[in-house]
């Protein structure tokens, strides 16, 4: 359990692959995010109070415009696994990074301890060695007209 | 493989040179501020580099809060409700403060000991009439709280003319109340010195003071900010604080003027 507990920092650590190291007061304002296309509002009209569908930018935005179709564009809810994954029928992971973390809790749900788990890309499976349970790593498909996938954040 | 924009809400910030700069700051404020008190050599010109730099580093600091937030759209719902909470969180931590300064009022002037002649207000202490300035403070500070909120609900529904006019009302009200304190402090019949009477008196009305100041300037920050069109009807954070800590000044007050003005003279 402790070298678990070692080894996923360190493999977050050396995710980290993007160049944060920058030190400069004007990293705010000119680093980073300016190579994207920004998502933007016509602005308020003059004299007036804008709305958040007139000003909002950024992920700000891409939240609200989600919110207006419906969704959430954020993946924040627990997966909940109602069938065993097997290797002829993984659970089906989706993720945009080459790895993804998964805190099993076991199959039906609540039945172990949180398991945490690397569902690498390059792995054929990933399984839980409490419950079992097999993951398999899938790439997320990017959906043009859906407010999430649009702007080319980072 | 395609890279999308970032699947969480949250705002991961980036390195950023101003915790530091407040720290070193802060920390040439609170030393030159002794060195000050103290009398020792160039302590006054230490303590206003050092109010000067604190007040620097705040200010760039937040300018960027405003650039990430309003400029660049990295304060989602739920960075948001983060700033929200925090701010309510730092307004307890407040709270606890002015306990701590009631606190000391309560433990002298509820059993006065025999130096003070036991009783309250002390033997010899000539006490200003809450009727006078106080009650005229009192009514500034209430109406400047029906000015800010005034001012928050012409924000929510869009009517900028009552938001800035709001705003300006409330600006006008504070400096007046604070115009009035200074006079009542130039015109009061005892000073910091004379006994725990003015001691408990200036430390609380003193830092009441200072709270409004910040909060004046606090919600001088948000009108400048709704001139400038940085607030939506439903994103502005930044006001809200101001409005909040502006009741938190607004209460404290009806309680200094119920029991320092009113029940301690």
């Amino acid at each position: 359990m402790f070298a678990r507990s070692i080894r996923i920092p360190l493999a977050r650590a050396t995710l980290r692959t993007a160049p944060v190291a920058r030190f400069s007061a004007l990293s705010v304002r000119f680093g980073g995010h300016h190579e994207a296309k920004v998502s933007q509002g016509p602005g308020a009209a003059a004299g007036t109070i804008p709305t958040d569908l007139d000003q909002s930018t950024g992920l700000e935005r891409a939240e609200l415009l989600g919110k207006m179709q419906g969704k959430d564009i954020f993946d924040l809810a627990p997966l909940e696994v109602h069938v065993r994954g097997t290797k002829a029928n993984p659970t089906v992971i989706n993720s945009r990074d080459p790895i993804r973390y998964v805190g099993c809790t076991g199959v039906p749900g609540e039945t172990h301890e949180v398991n945490w788990l690397l569902i690498d890309q390059t792995h054929e499976f990933d399984r839980c060695d409490q419950c079992g349970n097999v993951y398999k790593w899938t790439a997320y498909e990017a959906d043009e007209n859906f407010p999430g996938d649009k702007g080319h954040h980072h | 493989m395609q890279k999308t924009i970032q699947s969480h809400p949250f705002h991961l910030v980036e390195p950023s040179p101003w915790p530091l700069a407040a720290s070193l700051a802060l920390l040439t404020t609170t030393l030159s501020g002794v060195m000050y008190f103290n009398n020792y050599a160039n302590g006054g010109l230490l303590l206003t580099l050092g109010l000067i730099s604190t007040v620097l580093s705040m200010s760039l600091w937040f300018r960027d809060i405003i650039i990430e937030g309003t400029f660049q759209g990295s304060h989602t719902s739920k960075v948001q409700q983060g700033l929200t909470l925090g701010f309510i969180l730092f307004v307890i931590s407040e709270v606890f403060f002015f306990i701590s300064l009631f606190w000391a009022f309560f433990h002298s002037a509820l059993s006065p000991t025999v130096e003070l002649g036991c009783m309250w207000p002390p033997a010899g202490i000539q006490v200003m009439n809450p009727w006078e300035v106080p009650l005229l403070n009192t009514v500034l500070l209430l109406s400047s709280g029906a000015t800010v909120t005034l001012a928050h609900h012409g924000l929510i529904q869009g009517n900028r003319k009552f938001t800035i006019y709001g705003l300006i009302a409330t600006i006008i009200l504070a400096i007046l109340f604070t115009g009035f304190q200074g006079f009542e402090y130039i015109n009061a019949p005892f000073t910091i010195a004379d006994s725990v009477y003015g001691s408990t008196f200036y430390f609380t009305t003193g830092f009441h003071g200072f709270h409004v100041l910040i909060g004046t300037i606090f919600i001088a920050v948000g009108l400048y900010r709704v001139i400038n069109y940085h607030f939506t009807d439903f994103h502005h954070v930044g006001l809200e604080a101001a409005i909040i800590y502006w009741h938190f000044v607004d209460i404290v007050w009806l309680l200094v003027f119920i029991f320092f003005y009113y029940w301690g003279s």
